[in-house]
């Protein structure tokens, strides 16, 4: 008797899609972090001389019956996100080639270059460098590969930003005679106009071990509210008034950065207080309390700018209208994911 | 023109000294690592990007047009095919591992040069993992037989040697970080890479395979500026004289407990699963294990105080016959696999004999008898030849047949009134310097004790599309020859924990001194 030629299955059938079909992202991504609750009931293989394990369930105060199940919405793997980086990369380089051709880089008022470009935007890389040291061991700790990857996707991004602010001040150098970038250190250790940026720096990088409230905060509190306002509002918004076209540029594509990553904190909020989670009203109280604990601290960082905006030769918006404006997106944004924000409790 | 040193200058200048926060022991270390040391390599992030795009387009775009449309997987050797079932998932965990050790060597290591390195490498451990799963998706949808690779993943979790593998690579970042960092940058990086991603390339081409070559040199060549993350990582540790100490032991660790999967797995794949044959796993490890890494790598840090780990000369001895006698094992249990087993022909016993003198008498006879055992009509299986599955060693995972059945060096210690099998005298050191890092997994015999063999396929979803024939399979041919789940019912074999019974007691001995705590265990 012959047996049956069965037909062969061609695709991972362990993997749950979120769409109808399995996607590239997640077959290249689901499952690469073992998950003793499906596959690897063994459990861990090793401890730490502290007794520690692989990965912990207490690496985060929310609870999830099943971290795998969180999906990046922006669906990247390493393929998409280097090549998404690579062309943000090449045009903010073409850009600033195009702008030393053309003579534009001259037409920099200078003391935008100096007071806002040469000390604001630099001091901005030192807070980039602490996002991203917050990040990396982020990443190692998260529960799940979809969520490792995306953490570990924001601490590149973070370096990113950073390091494209040096290379452009570099730029600058080369093309505006008699401009230095003389790093700024020191302003952004001792200037009282960003300790309050930096203490939130320094809280997020030093005093953060749990890996979703970084995520969480900095997606949702601190991003839309600091980097709002200090980056966006102040340097982006103001650039073109002052014969800056290229920084606004620059910054764009870190607000495109900030978009897919308050769209993978949305989403990762949506999954923990999701109405088949059962902890879905505990994690709520978690994430509030993170709301209440950084919202202040990340007014303080913003309002403390506040001096900056007048430094500027032309004020083309009051503080006061750029916060306002940046608070009340804020705010409906929290409003949109059921959250209760904490800018009206603070000031 | 931007000073590329310059931008360098510039970014390590980052860091600073923090006076808002305290920094909290995360990972705690033993080493003393010094702030400046030299620049593993200079890569920004958007040289770094623009050069990682340029790659990935090259392989991708090669696996998605010419070699898709040729069909050339379905043609590759389906002997050489089946073991690419068994890597993949394990060096795509080996991968992810890694990116985790990147993360924690980024919060842990006060050096700003280290960091950057570290942190490109992070991506680069995201980009291998998905490279790898890439390759196993593109064999599940183009390989002649695609069971085995769909559900790889999944599979490798109750897997003897795919747990193996994990436990192994967990050392990547289950410990101190700079330990993690020595079994990731100086052992498995350095020392492997090449035998994994340059030496088995030449055989995946060699049988047809063009798709594995195209991923693994292009893993590769990121591995370089990990060599140099680890050289410089082990430049920072042994500037400080007092670290040397705490080196040695873990240098020693990580290289054995390496060695202890990574060789006897690679002796396999290479040996047992090349049917164009060429070179042996052995003739590879002495060049490259022996006197590339030892030989120029090591040497070279030698003057600091660093010497060739502890167990290397035992690893260099076992190398002629473990691979042999993890094959042996492989292919005896082949039902409890999820990928199918070539026999070996009489040509295949020629080139053994060839390259290991002395194989065929101490072999030929299982070689034989396995072709025999093949046919489920025979109402046999190769399980049966034993008395009993071996023990599987309490540290490394792997059975306790090394180097050789007959001689090898297996021992059981008593710890905490169990009885604890052992691989050997340095996986029996290693448990003894802490016991407690080994004692938080349930062993595979635990898991599975008195489970029917039927039972275990069935539960673990080692069955075909059909829900009969085993995804495993003794020979290669896809007729009437294959086995179902009831030819497997009909052996009633049962899986028995070995440790059980007395069957081992004659191997019970003092534990080896390593630590105070040894001290506890009595026989």
């Amino acid at each position: 008797m012959t047996s049956p030629a069965p037909k062969p299955r061609r695709d991972f059938t362990y993997i749950k899609p979120m769409g109808k079909r399995l996607s590239e992202y997640e077959a290249v991504t689901c499952y690469a972090q073992p998950d003793p609750s499906a596959f690897d009931k063994e459990g861990w293989f090793l401890r730490t001389s502290e007794g520690r394990v692989a990965w912990e369930q207490s690496s985060t105060a929310l609870k999830h019956p099943h971290w795998f199940d969180f999906r990046d919405p922006a669906r990247h793997w390493q393929r998409t996100y280097v090549r998404m980086q690579a062309e943000q990369e090449r045009s903010i380089e073409r850009a600033c080639e195009d702008a030393a051709r053309s003579g534009a880089f001259k037409d920099i008022d200078p003391v935008w270059l100096q007071k806002i470009l040469g000390v604001h935007y630099r001091v901005w890389s030192y807070f980039e460098y602490a996002v991203f040291r917050a990040f990396a061991p982020a990443q190692r700790e998260a529960l799940s590969d979809t969520l490792g990857n995306v953490l570990c996707f924001e601490a590149f991004d973070r370096m990113r930003h950073a390091q494209a602010i040096v290379i452009y001040l570099m730029d600058l150098e080369d093309n505006i005679e008699g401009f230095h970038d003389g790093g700024s250190k020191e302003v952004w250790l001792k200037d009282p106009v960003y300790q309050p940026l930096r203490e939130l720096a320094e809280k997020l990088m030093l005093e953060t071990p749990d890996w979703a409230e970084v995520g969480v905060v900095t997606n949702l509190i601190i991003d839309p509210i600091v980097s709002a306002l200090g980056l966006s509002q102040l340097v982006r918004r103001f650039a073109p008034f002052h014969g800056d076209t290229v920084t606004p540029f620059i910054i764009g594509t870190v607000e495109r950065d900030r978009e897919r990553n308050r769209a993978w904190a949305d989403s990762f909020v949506g999954l923990v207080t999701g109405p088949d989670v059962p902890e879905a009203e505990a994690n709520l109280i978690v994430i509030q309390g993170w709301i209440d604990k950084w919202t202040p601290l990340a007014l303080e960082a913003a309002d403390a700018l506040a001096p900056i905006f007048e430094e500027a030769p032309l004020n083309v918006v009051t503080f006061e209208q750029a916060r306002n404006e940046t608070l009340e997106a804020h705010v409906a944004h929290m409003e949109r994911l059921a959250l209760k924000s904490a800018v009206g409790v603070a000031t | 023109m931007r000073s590329l040193v310059e931008a360098h200058d510039r970014i390590k200048d980052f860091e600073w000294e923090p006076s808002y926060a305290t920094k909290q022991d995360r990972y705690p270390t033993k080493y003393k690592i010094p702030s400046k040391t030299k620049d593993p390599f200079r890569h920004l992030v958007r040289d770094y990007v623009s050069m990682e795009q340029e790659k990935d387009d090259r392989q991708y775009g090669a696996m998605e047009d010419a070699l898709a449309r040729s069909g050339a997987p379905a043609k590759a050797e389906g002997r050489w095919m089946e073991i690419m079932k068994a890597a993949l998932p394990i060096l795509s965990f080996g991968e992810y591992a890694a990116m985790k050790s990147c993360g924690q060597l980024i919060e842990t290591v006060e050096n700003a040069e280290l960091r950057q390195g570290y942190m490109a490498q992070m991506l680069d451990e995201v980009r291998h993992t998905n490279q790898e799963l890439y390759l196993n998706r593109y064999f599940a949808k183009h390989a002649e037989d695609p069971e085995g690779f769909a559900q790889g993943l999944q599979a490798k979790g109750t897997n003897i040697f795919n747990r193996a593998g994990r436990a192994a690579l967990e050392g990547f970042f289950v410990g101190d970080p700079i330990e993690g960092a020595l079994n990731l940058q100086v052992v498995a990086e350095t020392a492997y890479t090449n035998p994994i991603f340059v030496a088995m390339t030449e055989v995946a081409a060699t049988n047809g395979d063009q798709a594995t070559p195209s991923v693994f040199l292009s893993i590769q060549s990121d591995e370089a500026r990990h060599m140099a993350n680890g050289y410089s990582t082990l430049a920072a540790v042994v500037s400080e004289p007092e670290n040397l100490e705490h080196l040695q032991k873990d240098f020693d660790r990580a290289f054995w407990r390496q060695h202890a999967f990574i060789d006897p797995f690679l002796g396999v794949v290479y040996d047992y699963f090349q049917k164009e044959r060429s070179s042996s796993y052995k003739e590879k490890w002495d060049e490259w294990i022996a006197e590339d890494w030892i030989g120029s790598y090591i040497g070279k840090l030698e003057p600091f105080g660093l010497k060739v780990p502890r167990w290397y000369e035992d690893a260099k001895e076992r190398m002629t016959w473990i691979g042999h006698s993890a094959a042996l094992l492989a292919f005896s249990a082949w039902p409890l696999q999820f990928w199918r087993f070539d026999p070996l022909t009489d040509k295949d016993f020629e080139w053994f004999e060839s390259k290991y003198p002395g194989w065929y008498d101490q072999f030929g006879f299982f070689w034989e008898g396995y072709r025999e055992l093949t046919d489920p009509g025979m109402g046999a299986s190769t399980l049966s030849l034993f008395e009993s599955m071996p023990p599987l060693c309490r540290v490394c995972h792997m059975p306790t047949i090394f180097p050789r059945i007959d001689t090898n060096t297996a021992r059981v210690q008593m710890h905490e009134g169990r009885k604890l099998p052992f691989c050997s005298e340095a996986c029996q050191f290693i448990f003894n310097e802490d016991p407690q890092r080994y004692l938080a997994y349930k062993t595979w015999y635990e898991l599975y004790d008195g489970y029917g063999l039927d039972q275990f396929i069935v539960e673990n979803g080692l069955l075909r599309a059909d829900g009969k024939t085993l995804i495993a399979q003794p020979h290669l041919e896809m007729n009437d020859r294959m086995w179902t789940i009831d030819d497997i019912k009909a052996l009633d074999y049962e899986i028995k924990d070995p440790m059980k019974g007395d069957l081992y007691k004659d191997w019970i001995e003092e534990p080896v001194d390593a630590s105070p705590s040894a001290a506890t265990v009595s026989p």
